[in-house]
C-alpha cells in the first residue's frame, strides 16, 4: 500500500493557525509534522524597552492566556528586583489566573473540541443524535450555555484588573487594585452563579462535594453508574460517547510530562527567588516519566531549546532558552528534512521531549514528591494507568477535572483577602536576571528576563505551545503533537477530523509560540521596516 | 442573512476572546436572532484544510456573497513584503486578504493590530506589520488611503487592545440591520458613538482628578492616576467607563492607569525606559494635558483646585 501525504492547512479551532502534514498508510497516520506559521517577534520588540514593558506587551502575546503571561512577567521582575509581595497581592494574582483558566475550560471544551462529536463520521453512534443536540456549533443547548457562561468567571478578573483580556494589573511588588467589599461580594456571587447554573447542574450532574469524592478510576465508574444525572451530565455523556467512538484508543504522545507548578502560596512566596519557587507553589512542579513511573521536581535550569528544524539560523546545539541568539531565517520555505516551523523544539536536558498541559499537571499531582503540604491528587494518574496510558480521552478528562479544584482555590482566595492590608509594596528598580513561571490553562509557561542599564537586555518566553507544537529536535525526535498523531486512524481523508481531535486535545495555542532575535538580527530586521 | 468571515493575521486572539464575552447580544444570539451567518472563524469555524480553502475561494469568486469581512491582527508583510511569515490556508495571509477585500461589502478591522498595526508594529516592527488602512496615525496601511469596500465605505476601525465586545457586536448588528448609515465616523474611521468621549467620562476617580489628588503608588482606592502613574484617560477616546468591561469595571476603576489603547500611538513612547506607568513631566507639570487645556491655565487650575480641595479628596472614600 502506498503512503498518502495529507497537508492540512489550517487545522483550525486551535488558537492560532496550526498546519499539519500527515503520512497515511493502511488508513493510519505513520508520520506527522506540525508547523507554526506566524512570526511576530515579540522578544525582539521587548529588547531595549522599559523593564516593565513585559507587563504590557506579553499579555498580548496571547489573548487567551494573557493573565498567565502577566503572572510570569510580574514574578520574573519580582525575582530580578528582589521585591516583597504582600499576601493580598499573591492571592489577587492567583485569583486572576484561576478565573482565566476556569473561563478557558468550557470555552475550549464546547467551542473548540466537542463540536467535532457532531461530525457525520459518528452518525452511527448511539450517542450521535444527543451529541448534535448538545454540542452543535452556536445552536447546541450545551454549546450555547457553555460559551455564554464562560464569560462569567473573567468578570472576577475585571473586578481586580478592570477588564479581561489584556489588563496589566499585576506588577512587581504586588497588584494595582485594592478591591472593596462590593468587589469581593460580587466575585463570590459570580462564582456561585457559575456553579449553580452550569458547573453542578449541567457539567457534573452532582454537587462539587460528590464529585470531590472521586479518587480513582473505579470511583469514577461508580459515580457514572450511581445516578442518571451523573451519566447524562455533559461530563458523563462525553465520557460515554468518547469511549463509544474510540477516543481512548489514539493520541498517546511522548509519555513524559512536565509542569512548572502554579499558584504561589500566599505566605511562603512573599520574598520570591528563582531557587525558592518549587517549594512555594500550591500545585507542585515536576516531571512524570510514565515508562519508569517516576516523579521528580522540575527546575528552569533543565530547560533546553533546539532549532535544528525551525526557521532560525542558530546551529544545532541544545541550549538554555536564556542563551539563545535567535536569528530567524529570511526565507521560511517548508522543508520536511530541515526547517518547517517557527516553533523551536523544547526539551528537558535529561528527559528529552515532554508533553505539557492539564494531563501533565494531573499526572504530576499524583506524585509523592515535593513538599508535604503541597496539593496531592491521584485520580488522573490512576485513570492513566488503568487505561494503559495517554489518549485523547484521558487528556480531555484531565483538562476538565481541574475545574472543581480551581473553583475551590478561587474560594480560598476570596476567603483569605484582608481588605485593609496592603496590596502593593513599592520595589526598588535594579538590574538583574529574573524568571517567572506558571501554568496557563494549556500548559507550562515561563519568562526569562535580563535587565541591564535600566532596560531589557533579553526577554525570552517558552509557552505551552512551544513545548507541545515544537517540531523535531536535534536528534530527529518528533514533538509531542507530532508523536501523538502517530497511529491515528483516518476515516475520510477529505475530512480528517481525527487529526483535529488529536491536535485539539492539547488545546494548543500557536499564538504563543513567539521567538526573538539577538540585537544584531534586530538591527537587520529594522531595514525591512515598512514606512 | 448576513455572511460574516472572520480572519486573523498577526493576532493574539484577544479580540476573539473579548467578542466571546459579549452579552446582550451574545455571540450565539447574533447568529440566532440577528441573522448573522458566521461563514468561518479561526476559533469557531468547522471546516479545516482543503474544505476551508474551497470556502475562501468561493467567497473570492462570488459564489458565496461576502457581506462582512472581519479582520483581527496585523497584516504581516515580512519578509521583504512577501507576507510569508504569516501563512494561512497554504498562502501568505496578505494575499488572501487582498483578494477578499475586493469582494467584501464591508470590512471591519477589530482591535489595534488590524486598525493601526498594534504591538507587532511597535519599533523595530520585526514582522513588517501594518493595519488595514493605517500604520499608527499614518493613513494608507495595507489597503491604501483611498480604499473603499463594495458598500462604498473605508475600513470601519474598532480599535482597542482588545476591542470591547459591545463595540464589535453593535457594529455587526448595525450593518446586518441596515443601520450603518446612521453612524458617524471620526477622522480615524472610528464609530463616534464609542469614541467621541474620553476614557475619563464616567471614571470613579474624576473627583480626585478635579481636586488634583494623586494616587502616588499602586494598590490604592483613592486618588487619580493621572498625576503620577501615567493615566491617559483624559486624552484617550474611548467609552470604557460608560460601557463597562465585562459588565463590571474598567481599568481606571480598578486602579490601573489607562494605557490609551484606542489611540494609534499605543503603546505610548514605544515603552522606552522610564515611560511605563509613569507620568512624563516637565518641572512637575504633566507633559501632556487634556485636549484644549494649555499649560498656563493648567497651572492656575491646579492652584485653585488644591486650595479648594476638601480634606476628603485626599482620603480613601471607597473605604472598606
Ligand atoms: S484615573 Fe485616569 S481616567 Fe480616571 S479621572 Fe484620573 S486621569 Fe481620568
Ligand atoms: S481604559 Fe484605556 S487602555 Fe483600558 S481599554 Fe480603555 S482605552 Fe484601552
Amino acid at each position: 500500500m502506498t503512503i498518502q501525504s495529507l497537508d492540512i492547512s489550517p487545522v483550525g479551532r486551535v488558537e492560532g493557525d496550526l498546519d499539519v502534514r500527515v503520512d497515511i498508510e493502511h488508513g493510519r497516520v505513520v508520520n506527522a509534522w506540525t508547523h507554526a506559521e506566524l512570526f511576530r517577534g515579540f522578544e525582539v520588540i521587548l529588547r531595549g524597552k522599559d523593564p516593565q514593558a513585559g507587563l504590557i506587551v506579553t499579555p498580548r502575546i496571547c489573548g487567551i492566556c494573557g493573565g498567565s503571561h502577566l503572572t510570569c512577567a510580574s514574578w520574573a521582575l519580582d525575582t530580578a528586583w528582589e521585591t516583597e509581595v504582600p499576601r493580598n497581592a499573591i492571592l489577587a494574582r492567583n485569583l486572576g489566573q484561576i478565573v482565566e483558566t476556569i473561563q478557558s475550560i468550557p470555552r475550549y471544551f464546547y467551542g473548540l473540541f466537542a463540536i467535532d462529536l457532531t461530525n457525520r463520521k459518528y452518525r452511527n453512534s448511539r450517542f450521535y443524535e444527543e451529541a448534535v443536540k448538545r454540542f452543535a456549533a452556536f445552536t447546541g443547548k450545551s454549546y450555547e450555555l457553555g460559551i455564554t457562561i464562560s464569560a462569567k468567571p473573567v468578570e472576577i478578573y475585571a473586578l481586580l484588573g478592570g477588564q479581561w483580556p489584556h489588563s496589566s494589573y499585576m506588577v512587581p511588588g504586588g497588584v494595582m487594585c485594592a478591591p472593596t467589599l462590593t468587589d469581593i461580594t460580587r466575585a463570590w456571587a459570580i462564582l456561585e452563579y457559575f456553579r449553580t447554573n452550569w458547573l453542578e447542574p449541567v457539567w457534573l450532574g452532582c454537587s462539587l462535594e460528590r464529585y470531590e469524592q472521586i479518587q480513582t478510576y473505579d470511583d469514577f465508574r461508580d459515580w457514572l453508574d450511581e445516578d442518571r444525572n451523573h451519566r447524562d451530565s455533559d461530563l458523563g455523556f462525553y465520557w460515554r460517547m468518547g469511549l463509544d467512538i474510540g477516543l481512548d484508543r489514539y493520541g498517546a504522545g511522548v509519555g513524559k510530562y512536565v509542569t512548572w507548578g502554579y499558584l504561589a502560596h500566599e505566605d511562603k512566596y512573599q520574598k520570591p527567588t528563582i531557587e525558592g519557587r518549587n517549594a512555594a507553589m500550591i500545585m507542585k512542579s515536576g516531571v512524570y516519566d510514565s515508562f519508569a513511573d517516576t516523579h521528580v521536581l522540575m527546575d528552569q535550569s533543565f530547560t533546553r531549546e533546539n532549532t535544528t528544524h525551525s526557521w532560525y539560523d542558530e546551529g544545532t546545539a541544545d541550549i538554555h532558552p536564556s542563551d539563545r541568539t535567535t536569528k530567524p531565517t529570511a526565507i521560511n520555505t517548508k522543508d520536511f528534512d530541515n526547517a518547517y516551523s517557527w516553533s523551536s523544539a523544547v526539551l528537558h536536558k535529561d528527559f528529552g521531549r515532554l508533553e505539557t498541559g492539564p494531563l501533565a499537571r494531573q499526572l504530576v499531582a499524583g506524585g509523592k514528591h515535593g513538599e508535604s503540604w503541597q496539593h496531592y491528587d491521584g485520580f488522573i494518574l490512576d485513570v492513566f494507568k488503568e487505561m494503559g496510558g495517554a489518549s485523547i480521552h484521558v487528556r480531555q478528562l484531565a483538562r476538565v477535572h481541574e475545574l472543581v479544584k480551581l473553583y475551590r482555590q478561587a474560594e480560598h482566595c476570596l476567603r483569605e483577602f484582608k481588605l485593609n492590608d496592603p496590596w502593593y509594596i513599592k520595589p526598588t528598580e535594579k538590574d538583574g536576571r529574573g524568571w517567572g513561571a506558571t501554568e496557563a490553562a494549556r500548559g507550562s509557561l515561563s519568562h526569562w528576563v535580563e535587565v541591564e542599564g535600566g532596560k531589557i537586555k533579553n526577554y525570552q518566553v517558552i509557552a505551552p505551545g512551544t513545548w507541545n507544537i515544537g517540531p523535531r529536535d536535534g536528534e530527529g525526535i518528533r514533538g509531542p503533537i507530532e508523536e501523538a498523531l502517530i497511529g491515528t486512524p483516518i476515516y475520510d481523508s477529505s475530512d480528517p477530523v481525527e487529526v483535529g481531535h488529536v491536535a485539539r486535545s492539547f488545546d494548543s495555542c500557536l499564538v504563543c509560540t513567539v521567538h526573538a532575535h539577538d540585537a544584531k538580527t534586530g538591527e537587520e530586521l529594522a531595514r525591512f521596516r515598512t514606512a | 442573512m448576513t455572511n460574516v468571515l472572520w480572519l486573523q493575521g498577526g493576532a493574539c486572539s484577544g479580540n476573539t476572546m473579548s467578542f466571546l464575552n459579549a452579552e446582550e447580544p451574545t455571540v450565539c444570539d447574533l447568529i440566532a436572532d440577528f441573522g448573522i451567518n458566521l461563514l468561518w472563524h479561526p476559533s469557531l469555524g468547522l471546516e479545516l484544510g482543503n474544505n476551508l480553502q474551497t470556502l475562501l475561494r468561493d467567497c473570492i469568486s462570488g459564489t458565496i456573497p461576502l457581506d462582512i469581512l472581519v479582520f483581527e491582527g496585523s497584516v504581516v508583510n515580512a519578509p521583504n513584503g512577501t507576507g510569508e511569515w504569516n501563512r494561512f490556508a497554504d498562502r501568505a495571509m496578505k494575499d488572501w486578504l487582498a483578494d477578499l477585500a475586493k469582494v467584501a461589502k464591508f470590512i471591519v478591522a477589530v482591535g489595534d493590530c488590524a486598525t493601526w498595526g498594534g504591538i507587532p508594529a511597535m519599533s523595530p516592527n520585526p514582522s513588517e506589520s501594518e493595519g488595514l488602512q493605517f500604520l499608527k496615525r499614518q493613513e494608507g496601511g495595507f489597503l491604501g488611503k483611498d480604499f473603499v469596500s463594495q458598500a462604498g465605505l473605508p475600513v470601519i476601525n474598532i480599535p482597542g487592545c482588545p476591542a470591547h465586545p459591545d463595540w464589535i457586536t453593535q457594529i455587526l448588528v448595525a450593518i446586518a440591520t441596515g443601520r450603518i448609515a446612521d453612524i458617524a465616523f471620526d477622522e480615524l474611521n472610528r464609530p463616534q458613538t464609542f469614541f467621541n468621549t474620553y476614557t475619563q467620562t464616567g471614571c470613579t476617580r474624576n473627583v480626585h482628578f478635579a481636586y488634583k489628588a494623586s494616587t502616588a503608588e499602586f494598590g490604592q482606592r483613592k486618588g487619580c492616576l493621572f498625576y503620577d502613574l501615567g493615566c491617559r484617560g483624559p486624552m484617550t477616546h474611548s467609552s470604557c467607563n460608560r460601557i463597562l468591561w465585562n459588565r463590571v469595571s474598567s481599568k481606571t476603576r480598578a486602579g490601573m492607569p489607562c494605557l490609551g489603547c484606542t489611540e494609534p500611538e499605543f503603546p505610548f513612547f514605544d515603552l522606552k525606559p522610564g515611560t511605563v506607568f509613569k507620568t512624563q513631566t516637565v518641572m512637575g507639570v504633566p507633559k501632556e494635558l487634556p485636549p484644549g487645556v494649555n499649560k498656563k491655565d493648567y497651572a492656575l487650575l491646579t492652584m485653585v483646585a488644591k486650595d479648594a480641595a476638601p480634606p476628603w479628596a485626599e482620603e480613601d472614600f471607597f473605604t472598606v
